[in-house]
């Protein structure tokens, strides 16, 4: 595999940037990403979604008054929300810069927010569309920005504390998964993080402090002394020495290596503070350094989504059932929105099951076979038709041999192929394949599909 | 005791009397009579096999002046019958035909033969009407007949990688890569050889691990005896001693595909073929000898065939692609006949033998009288072969 199309797989979501690397090298790949325009309007599927103190209001009487009328609202936020999770795939799939929505994605599984407990899509969107912007910016400011949201205050539970009555929820997490990692703070910290967090909760244009539950006695925290609020003990947090590893190891692990080296986490991570947690020259170092290196490939189990969106590339699948990719996911055990638990997806071994591999492996047929996604159908679920087809069409170069056309597909989508994958892929493509006879087409459908569902696959 | 015996032994011991009814007495000892399901076995041989040395008609001069350097003497020859006779490696086809469990039918092949490897399977696999271009294969568009939604076992392919003849709409049949895997399954594996990658070899794991309806196929393996027969030790006979396990099992399964490789004889092909015969007859033989044990020859049809034969004449120390050839059938109550005329070497089209029997006509057969399916809603227009089963 060319090192152009893995760092495109590992940037994005598919070979599709391949070129662009190559073109402008990683460093200029990196800049145009940094710079590329993204969306910052609000989806008009919200337009109908509560924002305000007065919709949450109404609904609240409606809930009262109407149960029938309630169960319909209810039914319809369910609704949306699914059709916010494709307007984000929507985002993502057509993006030549596709690095802004995979640091989104990095942060939506860092500073989780779920939906089982935001019951307010609207909330879910702007902690989204903070990610967004803030996904080259800088970690400090983004875990200031971040306790200051709706979302945020209400997903771990800080609308409930208040002074004297405190709930340590956002406070534990706030050190243990956001930012220091367990082993480096006390259990004191915790609790007096929670007195310095007391009576932050929902507000109009996001958190705040409501003076009448806050506690304003002095605390002390991870060595700090004083009246802190949340933006001090942020501060305190990153005076802290050990601030910087926890996240330099998820972002290898996100794009690089499911098990980073501690060295490595070592050094980027002292980079890291140097730089003042600014992400942007982060990536750089890791990126540039990591890219020169040869032997980087293989180290990385694909999610869900990297694996259907490099397959809906490769096939050149122009019109692909987003609302069955989103089940999809969510079969795949990467439902958006909605992490199992606020440390988000474990990722790496745990991406995959034996049924998740053979959802997979069935996806990769359906898909070659020119159906679109599908769903299982249950009787409920008659409205969508069971069998969509799509057009596939598959690059490769009919002047080439059996040899070179199993070798430029490999060379796009495996990281490496061992001795016997190259005689099984021979097998389909006999040295005697004709490249320019009518089959030829779905001959190499078949081997791309057996390419697909190979364990190197699932690699990147 | 089946069924068959029972029926045969009452009648006998009542020798006549009126306890038993004649038709009931008749039926008992029919010959063809089947009870239970009916399954098929292909065996794919790989590469094009030399059909003229491997069923020889050692009677014919042209033969023997077609190839001076590679045919096979008439002293080496077994089972010599009507002009035609066994390669001296396939010594237990012998038998089996002698058992009258075993039907040769000669010259199968196809109008407009092609001599590629690559497209010759393709043709063999999906069965086009005129050779046009199939991405499903005629077994996959017999499974989506047979099954309703999909069934993973009905199709069960033993090989490393999927097989175009068993490729449906729906996914009714499954690869298996390495039947050993299922018995490993309860136990940790730790006979996995590493790639030294830790991400590679744990997706790996986890792929050993996948095939979809693995619980029916342990399940099978549960209920199945173990083979009374020693099978040799080659890959075809742990395929088909697979196969064997699975059918004994009940799996249900309505057909079983396996192949093996090697009959590309360009070159040093006595040597060759005569090594891949021997492994082809051990393996069948033990199969079948498996099968009669558990009294379940006649509920399977073993068919051996290959994409196409050899040229007539050698080429030195091998022989190039060629078209028609012999395909082996063996239980499921064939007829043991030697069907059609044994090959003309005096009317031959570009060098290789013209074919007299139309391979989907078998496969007609195979579904019409084995499978009791109507070939034609697949698109198989041809007529069964008359005198097989």
């Amino acid at each position: 595999m060319k090192n152009e199309i893995l760092w495109s797989l590992r940037l994005g979501f598919s070979a599709e940037q391949s070129k662009t690397i190559e073109k402008l090298g990683i460093e200029g790949f990196l800049k145009q990403s940094f710079e590329a325009p993204y969306n910052t309007t609000v989806p008009d599927l919200l337009n109908d979604s509560p924002k305000t103190f007065e919709d949450f209001k109404a609904i609240r009487k409606i809930r009262k008054e109407n149960p029938e009328k309630s169960k319909e609202l209810i039914k319809k936020e369910s609704q949306t929300l699914h059709e916010l999770k494709a307007w984000w795939i929507e985002q993502i799939i057509p993006n030549e810069f596709p690095l802004r929505e995979k640091m989104t994605l990095f942060w939506h599984n860092h500073f989780v927010t779920s939906s089982q407990k935001v019951k307010v899509n609207y909330w879910l969107f702007q902690n989204n569309q903070l990610y967004r912007e803030e996904a080259f910016g800088n970690f400090k400011t983004l875990t200031k920005k971040v306790l200051q949201t709706n979302a945020m205050v209400r997903y771990l539970d800080n609308t409930d504390n208040k002074k004297g009555k405190s709930n340590e929820n956002l406070s534990r997490e706030l050190l243990e998964l956001f930012t220091l990692g367990i082993g480096n703070y006390s259990e004191t910290d915790i609790k007096n993080g929670a007195k310095g967090l007391a009576g932050l909760g929902i507000g109009i244009d996001g958190a705040k402090y409501h003076p009448f539950y806050e506690d304003n006695d002095p605390i002390e925290y991870l060595g700090k002394k004083g009246v802190l609020k949340m933006n001090e003990m942020v501060d305190a947090i990153f005076d802290h020495p050990k601030i910087p590893y926890l996240l330099t190891k998820k972002i290898f692990q996100w794009f690089i290596y499911d098990q980073p080296k501690e060295e490595l986490i070592h050094y980027y991570g002292n980079y890291f503070k140097k730089v003042n947690f600014e992400i942007k020259p982060l990536l750089v170092k890791i990126f540039t350094e990591e890219f020169a290196k040869k032997e980087t490939a293989g180290a990385k189990i694909k999610n869900p989504l990297e694996y259907s969106l490099q397959l809906i590339d490769e096939l050149h699948i122009e019109n692909p059932n987003i609302n069955a990719l989103v089940f999809f996911l969510r079969q795949q055990g990467m439902d958006l929105f909605n992490q199992p638990n606020v440390k988000g997806w474990d990722g790496g071994n745990s991406w995959l099951t034996s049924q998740i591999y053979l959802q997979r492996n069935n996806l990769a047929d359906l898909l070659c076979n020119g159906r679109n996604f599908n769903r299982q159908k249950s009787p409920s679920e008659n409205n969508i038709p069971k069998k969509q087809s799509v057009t596939v069409s598959l690059e490769w170069n009919p002047n080439e041999n059996n040899k070179e056309i199993i070798k430029e597909l490999t060379d796009r989508t495996l990281f490496a192929v061992d001795k016997s994958s190259q005689e099984d892929f021979e097998k389909i493509l006999k040295y005697d394949f004709d490249p320019k006879s009518p089959g030829a087409n779905n001959a190499v459908l078949r081997l791309f599909n057996a390419i697909v569902k190979s364990p190197e696959f699932q690699i990147i | 005791m089946n069924r068959r015996n029972f029926l045969s032994l009452t009648g006998t011991f009542t020798a006549g009397s009126l306890i038993l009814p004649d038709f009931l007495h008749a039926f008992g000892t029919q010959n063809n009579l089947v009870i239970g399901d009916q399954c098929v076995v292909f065996v794919q041989l790989n590469g094009g096999n030399d059909g003229l040395n491997t069923y020889i008609p050692f009677q014919d001069e042209l033969y023997y002046k077609s190839r001076p350097t590679i045919a096979l003497s008439k002293e080496e020859v077994i089972a010599g019958n009507n002009g035609m006779a066994f390669h001296p490696s396939l010594k237990d086809f012998a038998t089996m035909q002698q058992n009258g469990d075993l039907s040769v039918i000669q010259n199968v092949g196809y109008a407009n033969p092609v001599r590629s490897h690559f497209r010759s399977q393709e043709i063999w696999q999906t069965a086009p009407t005129n050779q046009e271009y199939l991405n499903q294969g005629w077994l996959g568009r017999y499974l989506d007949f047979q099954c309703n939604d999909h069934q993973p076992t009905a199709g069960i392919n033993i090989d490393s990688i999927d097989n175009l003849a068993l490729k449906g709409e729906e996914p009714n049949s499954i690869t298996v890569k390495d039947p050993d895997r299922f018995t490993t399954k309860q136990t940790t594996d730790n006979s996995e050889q590493l790639s030294g990658n830790p991400q590679l070899d744990f997706v790996r794991k986890i792929a050993n691990s996948v095939v979809e309806g693995s619980d029916a196929i342990q399940d099978a393996l549960k209920k199945s005896t173990a083979s009374e027969v020693n099978y040799t030790k080659n890959g075809l006979s742990k395929n088909l001693e697979w196969i064997a396990r699975l059918i004994k099992g009940n799996l249900h399964s309505k057909v079983y595909y396996t192949s093996m490789g090697g009959f590309d004889t360009h070159d040093n092909q006595l040597a060759i073929h005569q090594n891949r015969l021997k492994e082809l007859n051990d393996a069948v033989f033990s199969f079948y000898n498996d099968l009669k044990k558990a009294q379940l020859l006649s509920n399977v049809t073993i068919v051996v065939f290959s994409e196409f034969g050899r040229r007539v004449a050698d080429n030195g120390r091998g022989t190039d692609h060629g078209t028609a050839a012999p395909m082996f059938i063996i239980g499921g109550n064939n007829q043991g006949k030697v069907i059609g005329n044994n090959p003309n070497l005096s009317d031959l089209d570009k060098g290789d033998l013209i074919h007299q029997i139309d391979f989907r006509s078998v496969y007609a057969s195979l579904l019409e009288q084995k499978l009791n399916f109507s070939a034609n809603k697949i698109g198989i227009k041809n007529s069964p072969v008359k005198g097989l089963f």
